[in-house]
């Protein structure tokens, strides 16, 4: 493989990792627990930017042209852990704003609300967040390890990336799989009915908003300290419906569904609309990806409203053990042979 | 008085009326069809367009918002018919139906977008002259406005109270299978629900239009989540609520834009609403409005 075709697809595994996070992310929060999250970008902004300004070095450096809060200059590990802390921990005040009390149609424009007051902000408070310029030249971790040879790095963080996708599968499939999972679903499904049982509504939506906050932070920090720069205008409120349709398409609770949905969608889009020619005025070919996804999600949730991969039903026996097939396998066989057995007697 | 509080209150009650008369079109649609239609900013958009189309054909603007009305009216039924409604028969919930209305606006206004490419465009509008009445300075195309928006909001009323179509919008609104046991035709009253928001709809794109005087495909959307945040401040599917909502959210967007950062204009009236959902998720007038139609 020639090195710039290396480049482009060791950038695009990269970012495919990144939208597979933050959908993984939005899944939980829309998928499993049934929350319209209009505000999803927040999270990932706020986990891209304080992985930034952690990995930073104090605000005079680079001739002291960009304002932030921090620049502590953080090793490593430390920026991208305080960043998914800080993505759970937004979720709070946000979720308490937007969840409590509502019906689900006024969550969902409070929490779209939220975003434009989130960005809003963020482009305007220069000596905070330095406006619509955003923040730039953020150091690439561990970069001195590989003594600038950018290629070799390049993979190191494809490897990187996919090993952190690998741990927020286990975790992600460990949270759905469990009773806090099913208490989720539970309350997607039939929230009264839920609350009926004693589950608390509120405090199982904080913590679906915390967890998916989490996961949605942490891909805008691999994100930010790959690319090096952050701007609040990458994080506007329509971005989050790309990675809505991602999950609808691919299927929604399902995490796998939802990898495909993220290869479809956001990458495929974008990659496959590179390669047109350059036609009418600029602009044109955005404004088609977007009326893509538009259709995309009409015809899904007309024709195929449960993705490509729907969400596995999981049924429980009476000691709240997980039926998997192989029982109900065996359990088929010992009724027909109950069967077979009356029939002969 | 401070020398900004005069012009910041005309220019409050102007963007109060391009409100309202956004934000009961879209109260009074979602009260009857109880759909969330987060295209509505898209179909302001298309219908000023139309008006612009009307416009340069070397029409007046007020017969380009007489298009727009006719044009949004029409689109509005359509979308319904076409796509709302086949989505609802298919059992798209609430939940669902919010993201196929997304969806919708996507196509919407990115297909304008798609025609016209990102440029400015603005309606020829004839030679405006400033008035002052009291202490506020308007112009032409303001005052028209403004009157324009008061007596949408006494049809409206009209049509509420005085007719027997509003009567079974009300009562649609309130309980849609109650009226149809009590032999409203509630399909019907459906399609006018979406008739008239849409009429609403897509002469307050026009006038928003006139009074930004330059737009682009994405105006009318930004201006959206503003049209929303006026209707749950008011009690979603009341419009006078929606009324109400829109004179406090106008008024305080524009003496917030005079006093403090203009860049925070939207995102004050955006607190009032997030104040709002903490202390009353209901909206200001639903309580009044439900005590009222029980009392009928």
């Amino acid at each position: 493989m020639s090195s710039a075709f290396q480049f482009y697809v060791t950038t695009l595994l990269i970012y495919a990792g990144v939208d597979i996070l933050a959908a993984w992310g939005l899944n939980l929060q829309f998928g499993t627990a049934g929350l319209l999250s209009f505000a999803f970008i927040v999270f990932q902004a706020a986990g891209a930017y304080t992985a930034g300004v952690l990995a930073l070095g104090p605000q005079t450096d680079n001739g002291g042209y960009q304002h932030y809060i921090g620049g502590y200059a953080l090793p490593f590990p430390i920026p991208i852990l305080a960043a998914m802390a800080v993505g759970a921990v937004i979720a709070v005040p946000i979720g308490l704003i937007a969840l409590r009390r509502l019906r689900s149609d006024y969550q969902a424009v409070a929490l779209l609300v939220v975003s434009i007051i989130a960005s809003s902000i963020a482009t305007n408070e220069t000596e905070l967040f330095n406006g619509a310029a955003g923040i730039s030249l953020v150091p690439h971790p561990l970069a001195d390890q590989f003594g600038g040879d950018l290629l070799t790095y390049q993979w190191f963080y494809v490897g990187f990336t996919a090993a952190v996708c690998l741990v927020a599968y286990l975790i992600v499939h460990r949270v759905t799989h469990s009773p806090l999972g099913r208490a989720f679903r539970a309350m997607r499904d039939n929230e009264q009915a839920a609350s009926a049982l004693a589950k608390d509504i509120t405090g199982l939506r904080l913590l679906a908003f915390a967890i998916g906050g989490a996961l949605g932070a942490l891909s805008g920090a691999i994100l930010v300290l790959f690319i090096g720069t952050w701007a609040p205008s990458a994080w506007l409120y329509p971005e989050t419906f790309v990675l809505l349709a991602a999950i609808i398409v691919g299927g929604t609770n399902n995490s796998l569904g939802t990898v495909v949905g993220v290869l479809l969608v956001p990458i495929g889009f974008a990659e496959g609309s590179r390669f047109l020619p350059e036609i009418g005025h600029p602009g044109l070919i955005d404004a088609g990806q977007w009326i893509a996804i538009g259709l995309m999600l009409l015809i899904f949730l007309w024709f195929r409203p449960q993705g490509i991969l729907p969400e596995r039903k999981h049924r429980y026996a009476n000691d709240g053990r997980l039926v998997t097939v192989l029982d109900e396998l065996a359990g088929w066989l010992r009724r027909s042979l109950a069967l077979i057995q009356r029939s002969s007697r | 008085m401070p020398y900004l509080l005069g012009p910041s209150i005309g220019f409050g009650l102007v963007t109060a009326s391009i409100l309202a008369l956004a934000a009961v079109g879209f109260t009074m649609q979602f009260g009857v069809t109880n759909i969330l239609n987060l295209a509505y900013g898209e179909v302001m958009a298309t219908s000023g367009f139309v008006a612009l189309i009307v416009n340069r054909a070397g029409l007046s603007i007020w017969f380009g918002m007489a298009a727009a009305a006719v044009f949004g009216a029409a689109l509005s039924y359509l979308l319904n018919r076409v796509i709302f409604i086949p989505f609802a028969r298919r059992g798209t919930k609430l939940f669902g139906m919010v993201i196929v209305t997304i969806a919708v606006g996507l196509i919407l206004e990115n297909s304008i977008l798609a025609i016209t490419g990102p440029n400015f465009f603005s309606y020829i509008v004839p030679q405006e002259s400033t008035y002052s009445v009291g202490f506020l300075i308007l112009t032409t195309s303001q005052i028209v406005l403004m009157g324009l928006a008061t007596l949408a909001m006494i049809a409206v009323h009209s049509l509420l109270r005085l007719t027997r179509l509003g009567m079974a919008m009300r009562a649609t609104a309130s309980d849609a299978s109650l009226a149809r046991g009590c032999g409203i035709r509630t399909e019907r009253i459906v399609d006018a629900g979406w008739l008239i928001s849409g009429a609403m709809c897509g002469i307050a794109g026009v006038a928003l239009f006139i009074n930004t005087t330059s737009f682009t495909s994405a105006t009318a959307n930004s201006f959206l989540v503003v049209i929303v945040a006026a209707a749950i401040l008011g009690g979603v599917g009341q419009p006078y609520g929606a009324m109400l909502g829109a004179l406090v959210i106008g008024l305080t967007s524009e003496i917030a834009a005079a006093f403090l950062n203009p860049a925070y204009k939207n995102v004050v009236a955006f607190v009032i609403l997030v104040v709002v959902l903490l202390l009353r998720p209901q909206g200001i007038l639903a309580q009044i409005a439900v005590q009222r139609e029980i009392a009928r």
